[in-house]
């Protein structure tokens, strides 16, 4: 008898104590904005599960530092701004469904989000449908501000074609002309390959073949084996993620390393940093470093990110989702609105202030096809790396000179009347 | 073609390794436990990471005998506090709990240990190829084959001569009479899914070694581990290891000439086995029939 009531005190007391802790962290994070003010609300939907889990985080970890950098400066239009966000799986499906949760239930203001190719394509067609700004932060294929370019639609991220034509150059002169792709069976390796297929038969090289391999591929030993029968100079792995690290790792154990060339085109320090030190190797493109001598701000910024996240160095994906969250708030105030429309005209063109943009050069969304032009850092990684130094930047290459116009890529912006 | 096919089929072994690892665990506990132990996935991921944790300071090889160990003590807490109370209820108690455990577990590993891969590296002589002719034959892969001969080996040995394997191997005829001569059944349960978590932690970390080492590395592998139950036999221990041997086999060979269908492969066999035979290639007669 006794024993009961002591257990119902127990979690009475204890219920009590978390209620009054939860009411303590609702007053605190509240503290400088009136209760009347309605929050602007952004949705991300990015993947905290699946393949490429750790490239969402990082997208996540950036977008929520820019929105806590915002809120101390006063928010969007002089409102809080609140983050919301929706695990996508890197499934297109899951993703739409928690983008229809992020509209209808919590009546979100924009939408930004994606790792996955597959999951730009279907959020941007959403998006569309619900006259929502919508920014693509990390889905590469080029047809998103290409051939099936929305109004409502940007992406910070580089294009599949800026991918490849930054390193192609130094891959073709420095390793040879023979070359064979492992390529992720959906759209991000599909654009990926037949962009450098088409600057190879350019200039003149050869494609000895193509292995496709589904995305959530673990084990890569068959690819890997046709791949060693063609004796290529060069083997393009165009995976990304945990496959990337897979293959890599694969690879090397096959001591493939030894006997061709092993480079793709995005590579990142995610999966540097995954891979065992024997599997670092190989020549790629980055779409932002964090170590970049020179450039304003950049020091700062990284000392920063490294406060909030246990010492670990932002890395191009932090770097999507925090510039991202600052556009949107800089359009936003510049239109004086969060009308769909007017804040599109003021993204249009809009240029990064070198605090948020962190690389030289400059960095706008380019109004044509909504494609953020910035630059692209083809390099390859030094022996025996250890993080977070785990690459070398050969040149930073800006993005205008690799990028196709928004005619050669297809895209012409329809608007609502 | 010859040497593709050769190629390809030792590919699927490698993989098919892991499924039978697996799936043997999972048989056991299934067998004596009455559990469908849908966590089996995350404590295989949980052998990759602590292995990952204490290689520093055992090595490789020290870390494949802790590790499962390190494994088998959560295991044993979890099947004393979590599954015991539910014995003697409906299955679908079990596999509910078991269900949001391999959820939770999957978030406490990514929680701690991030959800970015880490790199699980393995000692140099095992990570290069026997021979320049022979590539596909690295050192770590023949470990993969020979540590699994002989954990399967230890298992069928300890099944088939120690006092508590054959009175696991009784248990799983007839619990009650056990139970009724004596046998301290809660015990017997106990061990025999220690027994069980062990060979999912052996899995881990040889997993991670050939494979990145990811949270969800657990949960890719468990949906085939099942499958291997099905086509090698529920009930059958030797069936459940033929069974993952099999499937790997099999989607290895796919994987060659029709890549798309690598993973489709697995449940046509599972469909093909449940139509033709139910009981599975050596399942006891009844079970599902």
């Amino acid at each position: 008898m006794s024993l009961t009531n002591l257990v119902s005190l127990k979690r009475r007391g204890l219920l009590r104590a978390s209620a009054a802790a939860g009411m303590a962290s609702m007053v605190t994070s509240q503290v400088t904005w009136a209760q009347s003010e309605t929050p602007v609300k952004i949705g991300q939907v990015d993947p905290r599960t699946g393949t490429y889990a750790g490239l969402g985080e990082n997208q996540i970890r950036g977008a929520t530092m820019a929105v806590d950098e915002l809120n101390k400066k006063g928010g969007i239009l002089g409102r809080p701004v609140q983050l919301i966000v929706e695990d996508s799986q890197g499934l297109p499906g899951p993703a739409v469904s928690k983008a229809q949760k992020l509209v209808s239930q919590e009546n979100v203001n924009f939408l930004i989000g994606s790792v996955s190719s597959a999951v730009s394509v279907s959020l941007s067609q959403f998006a569309n449908q619900h006259n929502l700004v919508y920014v693509d932060i990390g889905g590469h294929v080029d047809s998103v501000t290409g051939k099936d370019c929305k109004w409502n639609t940007f992406r910070t991220c580089s294009t599949t074609w800026m991918e490849t034509d930054a390193d192609f150059k130094i891959l073709f002169d420095k390793f040879g002309k023979k070359w064979f792709f492992i390529t992720p069976d959906y759209a991000f390796g599909h654009a990926l390959h037949a962009d450098y297929v088409a600057q190879l038969t350019k200039a003149g090289g050869q494609a000895l073949g193509n292995a496709l391999a589904p995305l959530g591929t673990t084990d890569f030993s068959s690819y890997l084996i046709q791949a060693r029968a063609a004796q290529p100079d060069v083997l393009i792995c165009l995976q990304a993620g945990d496959d990337l690290v897979n293959v890599l790792k694969q690879a090397v154990q096959f001591g493939l390393n030894t006997q061709m060339a092993i480079a793709g085109a995005q590579q990142e320090l995610e999966v540097l940093e995954a891979l065992p030190p024997a599997a670092r190797l190989g020549w790629w493109t980055f779409e932002w470093y964090w170590n970049q001598p020179g450039v304003p701000h950049l020091e700062e910024f990284v000392a920063a990110y490294k406060a909030r996240y246990d010492n670990k160095v932002p890395t191009a994906r932090s770097w999507f989702g925090y510039a991202t969250t600052h556009a949107l708030a800089l359009a936003a105030g510049q239109a004086k609105s969060l009308d769909s429309m007017k804040v599109v005209r003021a993204m249009e063109g809009l240029v990064l202030p070198p605090e948020i943009a962190l690389q030289p050069g400059k960095c706008y969304y380019r109004a044509g096809d909504h494609q953020m032009i910035a630059n692209m850092f083809p390099g390859h990684v030094p022996a025996n790396a250890t993080y977070p130094n785990l690459f070398e930047v050969a040149q930073t290459v800006p993005s205008g000179t690799v990028a196709k116009s928004p005619d050669e890529a297809g895209c012409k912006l329809v608007y609502p009347s | 073609m010859e040497a593709l096919l050769l190629y390809s089929a030792f590919n699927g072994l490698i993989v098919g390794i892991f499924y039978a690892l697996m799936a043997l665990g999972l048989s056991l506990i299934l067998g004596l436990n009455g559990v469908i132990n849908f966590a089996h996935g995350t404590f295989m991921a949980l052998g990759g990471y602590v292995a990952f944790t204490i290689e520093p300071y055992v090595g490789f090889w020290g870390s494949l005998v802790v590790a499962p160990l390190l494994c088998v003590i959560l295991g044993v807490a979890v099947e004393r506090i979590l599954i015991r109370p539910l014995y003697g209820r409906d299955p679908l108690f079990s596999l509910l709990l078991t269900f949001g455990l391999a959820m939770i577990m999957e978030d406490l590993i990514r929680t701690i240990w991030g959800s970015i891969g880490q790199p699980f590296a393995l000692p140099n002589y095992l990570n290069t190829p026997l021979s320049n002719s022979l590539f596909f034959l690295t050192g770590y892969r023949v470990v993969l084959i020979l540590i699994t001969a002989l954990v399967t080996g230890a298992l069928f040995a300890v099944l088939r001569f120690s006092r508590i394997g054959i009175r696991i191997r009784a248990g799983n005829a007839d619990l009650e009479t056990i139970s009724a001569m004596g046998v301290n059944i809660f015990f017997l349960r106990a061990a025999n899914f220690g027994i069980g978590i062990f060979l999912a932690g052996v899995a881990g970390i040889l997993a991670a070694g050939q494979l990145g080492l990811s949270p969800s590395i657990g949960s890719q592998l468990i949906m085939p581990s099942f499958v291997a139950i099905i086509v090698g036999g529920v009930g059958s221990l030797l069936g459940s290891v033929l069974g993952g041997l099999i499937i790997g086999i099999a989607s290895g060979i796919t994987a060659a000439f029709f890549p798309v269908a690598q993973e489709v492969v697995i449940y046509v066999i599972m469909a093909v086995v449940l139509v033709a035979r139910p009981r599975g290639l050596f399942g006891q007669e009844g079970l599902f029939e």
